[in-house]
């Protein structure tokens, strides 16, 4: 069975612990406006148009998933420490993740460390085959209203609460909040956030603002990019410490 | 008449190039015509070497009878150095070496004496007492101006230099001293690029004893050292080879022991503090590690690191170790290695070994062969390599039949520090040290990998053109094949990628040359070694023509170990690095050069401390980082009054930004943007 695939970057530092290897896979079931991969978007083959170089590529390839192994770890001398290792990303790994099963298992049976990033609104069929391989997952928390999180992002929240408890019961969990004044940091979405993460237990929170990195992206595939107001530092600071004075250990992740 | 005479020998000699060198460097600094030609004037009246008649025992003690002596009344440590005198010089000056401190701490000039006069008479021995003796005038002139002056402690002062004649150092600040003596009288000779060598280990009895008996503290310690940098770092415009800041001022720290154990001491830590404290792009810190090196020394390394002075430079024990013992040095003096100017391994005070003579262009005998040959008879890859083989053996035959030209000056002030010298009554300069071997630096290694992987890729295997049809191309400087050029430019897999055939292509092409190297001897009898790193990266590509890496004619070379392709991770690049060969002859001097944002570094520090400590036992040969950003480096271009102590990794040194040539500038620039995916 193929996976698609977008892209393999080696010595990420941000998407799990230790060093990391990040496996990007294509198609994304939600839609937020500030996605800093819009390339992984849509399961298709997307045409990209790089600036740099003038030219055009396509972005995506189909692969056999056990035929990525050799290739992802090539870096695992360096996974040694701080528990290294490989992080699914995407778009959205939990859609492809029947796909990846093999490889999950080689990984694992390797005792290679497995991270996902997910947003994990997807059914909770393939968030169980991802319990069995994973160590840690990496959840977005988004807009946590059930009617903005349908209409905003496509997603399904109750679907999420039910993922997230059954996932949080069993492994760590560390949740990414994007920061954008517009959708999560709005006062109502925090509330809810703080709500959440008070029933909700994990190891950490990670808050970054989203970042302007993706806009040449978007140029590329031809998409146009909302544009956003800026976050100052004092309002993630008054969230960081919002989080933090409920007792959860929280960060500020700057890129 | 005489006078006239030696006048004329001056100025046919090598010694006008010196003086000539001297107007230059100072304008090099002061960038301004009117005080250069007064500077020039001066020197006119200045300047002086003695007769090149006279033996070079004579010759010390006539130079250092007249060096000017200023003493200064601010400065802790006593630092003189006269730049309008010199030694005189018909061949060429032994530098880019470091003594062995040890010695003078330990041997005081008297008990040189004793050493020398047990010598069998000769040539050697009447240069060699002349020379001590000159040093004794030398010490007697530097004590009475001392006393002349208006310094507050010229007692203590006075009897650390009277200390240097028969006695040895009693304290930590007396051994700074000496060595800062010995250090000037180096310089004060002609010999340029003189290194420091292993001072933590050199220091430590004195520093330990002085703690113990509270005569200092750590801080008073880091004081002292901070004002032996600042001194040294004082005459840079003057000490400074191509470039300003290239002093080769290479303090040496860390490393492993005989019994395969990591050295390190509080000396280690509070050189590393005290570079990172002045913030000076000179003098520089070469850490060596090994895969037991502490934690807390690579984290403190890394925040030295990542205030973008470009030291400690990382100097890998475990790969570097074992590559010179299976070259020949002895088992018991490689664990003491230190490095010339830039990162070059040699023996201290055992050794000539002239680490940075001359770059080997690897791409030169490629185009030579393009240019030559009747391409259409090579009509496949096997051949092609088979033909590049050739004109590598004919350019490295050539090549170092030229470098086995250069007649070095004897220098009895080098032999009085250099084991061998007296057992064989020979002068340092004539073949005297134990180890007497040439070092080449390699430059281009990667553009041409990248040539030779995109010809076999395009002409051998795609068959898209022949390559004749290929070699117009190139020949024609690409111009109208725009599209063909970034091709070639942009190969996704190239040098510096973690990729088998690019690593097998690169050790192919190193192995062919080590076998060609290794039937070579030099004029001393000695080895050549080389490296795949080098100072010469813009300086050689000037007259290279395009290459099929999508290089244009007089385009910069790739510099060092490094990868032009845009975002590489670094990893990966340490992989490569990793895996290349440098067995045999191969190791003089193998740096990884990365360029890093400083956030990246402050976001990140606990995890690039893991990266570093894991790259280690990887078995990277050695490493240095720029940290800048691109961001930083435009503006300061634009607007160099803002930036004024901007200091930036070049070579295997760091330099203010604001001082460099443009083309130096423009390929940082080229090079911050590539690694920040901006270009």
């Amino acid at each position: 069975m193929k996976v698609r695939v977008s892209n393999i970057q080696r010595f990420c530092l941000h998407d799990g612990p230790g060093i990391r290897t990040v496996v990007f896979l294509k198609g994304c079931n939600l839609r937020c406006p500030w996605c800093a991969n819009p390339e992984n978007i849509d399961y298709d083959f997307t045409e990209y148009y790089d600036e740099k170089t003038n030219e055009k590529r396509i972005i995506g390839y189909d692969i056999e998933a056990l035929d990525l192994y050799d290739e992802i770890i090539k870096d695992k001398d360096y996974f040694r420490l701080n528990d290294g290792g490989i992080t699914f990303s995407g778009g959205e790994p939990l859609l492809q993740i029947k796909k990846l099963e093999p490889l999950l298992k080689k990984l694992k049976d390797n005792d290679i460390n497995i991270a996902i990033e997910t947003n994990l609104q997807v059914s909770t069929e393939l968030v169980e085959i991802a319990l069995k391989y994973v160590s840690e997952f990496i959840i977005d928390i988004k807009v946590l209203d059930k009617k903005n999180n349908h209409d905003i992002l496509l997603g399904d929240i109750d679907l999420y609460f039910k993922n997230v408890s059954l996932v949080s019961n069993k492994k760590p969990v560390v949740f990414r909040i994007p920061l954008s004044n517009e959708y999560t940091l709005t006062l109502e979405n925090q509330n809810l956030i703080i709500d959440f993460l008070k029933n909700n237990p994990c190891e950490m929170v990670q808050i970054f603002k989203i970042h302007n990195l993706a806009s040449s992206k978007y140029r590329a595939i031809g998409k146009e990019i909302m544009e956003f107001s800026h976050v100052d530092d004092e309002k993630v600071l008054n969230f960081y410490e919002k989080i933090k004075n409920i007792g959860v250990n929280v960060q500020i992740i700057k890129f | 008449m005489r006078k006239i005479k030696d006048l004329v020998l001056k100025y046919t000699s090598k010694t006008r190039l010196a003086h000539v060198i001297l107007v230059f460097r100072y304008h090099r600094k002061y960038k301004n015509i009117f005080k250069t030609f007064v500077f020039g004037v001066k020197s006119l009246f200045l300047f002086y070497a003695p007769s090149g008649r006279l033996s070079k025992g004579e010759q010390a003690k006539k130079l250092l009878s007249k060096v000017k002596i200023n003493i200064s009344d601010s400065d802790r440590f006593i630092y003189n150095i006269d730049v309008f005198k010199t030694m005189h010089r018909n061949g060429r000056m032994i530098d880019n070496i470091s003594i062995d401190y040890s010695r003078v701490l330990n041997e005081s000039l008297l008990d040189m004496k004793k050493r020398i006069s047990k010598l069998k008479k000769s040539s050697y021995l009447d240069d060699e007492l002349l020379t001590v003796d000159a040093i004794y005038t030398y010490l007697d002139r530097e004590i009475l101006a001392i006393r002349h002056s208006n310094r507050s402690d010229k007692e203590k002062i006075i009897k650390y230099l009277e200390n240097i004649k028969n006695g040895y150092p009693k304290s930590f600040e007396e051994a700074i001293q000496r060595i800062l003596f010995f250090n000037q009288l180096l310089w004060q000779s002609g010999h340029g690029l003189m290194g420091l060598g292993e001072l933590d280990r050199i220091l430590e009895k004195y520093y330990l004893n002085d703690i113990k008996s509270k005569k200092i503290t750590r801080e008073s310690a880091k004081n002292m050292i901070c004002d032996m940098l600042h001194i040294l770092h004082k005459l840079y415009w003057w000490k400074s080879n191509v470039l300003l800041g290239d002093t080769g001022q290479i303090i040496v720290l860390g490393g492993m022991t005989h019994d395969k154990k990591y050295f390190c001491n509080d000396l280690t830590y509070l050189f590393i503090e005290a570079v990172k404290e002045v913030q000076l792009p000179d003098p520089k810190v070469l850490l060596k590690v090994s895969k037991d090196v502490p934690r807390d020394l690579m984290k403190l390394s890394l925040d030295s690191i990542k205030t973008g002075i470009g030291c400690p430079l990382f100097s890998n024990d475990e790969v570097i170790i074992p590559k010179l013992i299976e070259f020949g040095y002895d088992e018991k003096d490689v664990y003491d290695y230190v490095t010339s100017a830039c990162w070059e391994p040699l023996i201290a005070s055992k050794s000539i070994d002239q680490n940075n003579i001359d770059s080997i262009v690897f791409i030169h005998p490629l185009t030579r062969m393009l240019e030559t040959e009747d391409l259409s008879k090579i009509n496949n890859f096997k051949k092609f390599m088979g033909k590049y083989n050739e004109y590598l053996e004919e350019y490295l035959i050539n090549f170092t039949n030229e470098i086995n030209q250069i007649i070095w000056e004897k220098s009895p002030v080098l032999s009085l520090f250099t084991d061998g010298c007296d057992k064989k009554s020979v002068d340092i300069g004539d073949g005297g040290a134990i180890y007497n071997n040439y070092g080449l630096t390699g430059v281009s290694l990667g553009n041409t990998v990248n040539s030779i992987y995109n010809i076999k890729k395009i002409v051998f295997d795609d068959k898209k053109y022949t390559l004749e049809e290929f070699n117009d191309f190139r020949k024609n400087n690409f111009v109208g094949y725009d599209d063909l050029k970034s091709e070639l430019k942009n190969q996704p897999v190239r040098f510096g990628c973690d990729d088998d055939e690019i690593i097998t292509l690169t050790n192919e092409i190193t192995s062919y040359a080590d076998k060609i190297i290794s039937k070579i001897s030099n004029r001393l009898g000695g080895k050549f070694k080389f490296g795949f790193s080098a100072p010469t990266y813009i300086i050689k590509s000037g007259n290279e023509a395009a290459s099929f890496d999508g290089r244009c004619d007089g385009e910069a070379f790739g510099v060092h170990i490094s990868s032009d392709k845009s975002s590489l991770a670094y990893t990966e690049l340490i992989q490569f690095a990793s895996k290349l060969d440098y067995s045999g002859h191969r190791f003089n001097g193998n740096v990884i050069d990365f360029m890093i944002v400083p956030s990246f570094i402050e976001n990140n520090f606990d995890k690039m401390v893991d990266f570093l400590m894991l790259s280690i036992g990887l078995g990277f040969f050695q490493m240095q980082m720029n940290v800048v950003s691109s961001d930083t480096l435009i503006k300061a271009k634009a607007n160099p009054k803002d930036y004024e102590g901007l200091i930036v990794r070049v070579w295997g040194f760091s330099a203010y930004f604001n001082e460099l040539p443009l083309a130096y500038k423009d390929l940082l620039i080229e090079r911050a943007l590539k690694n920040e995916g901006k270009s």
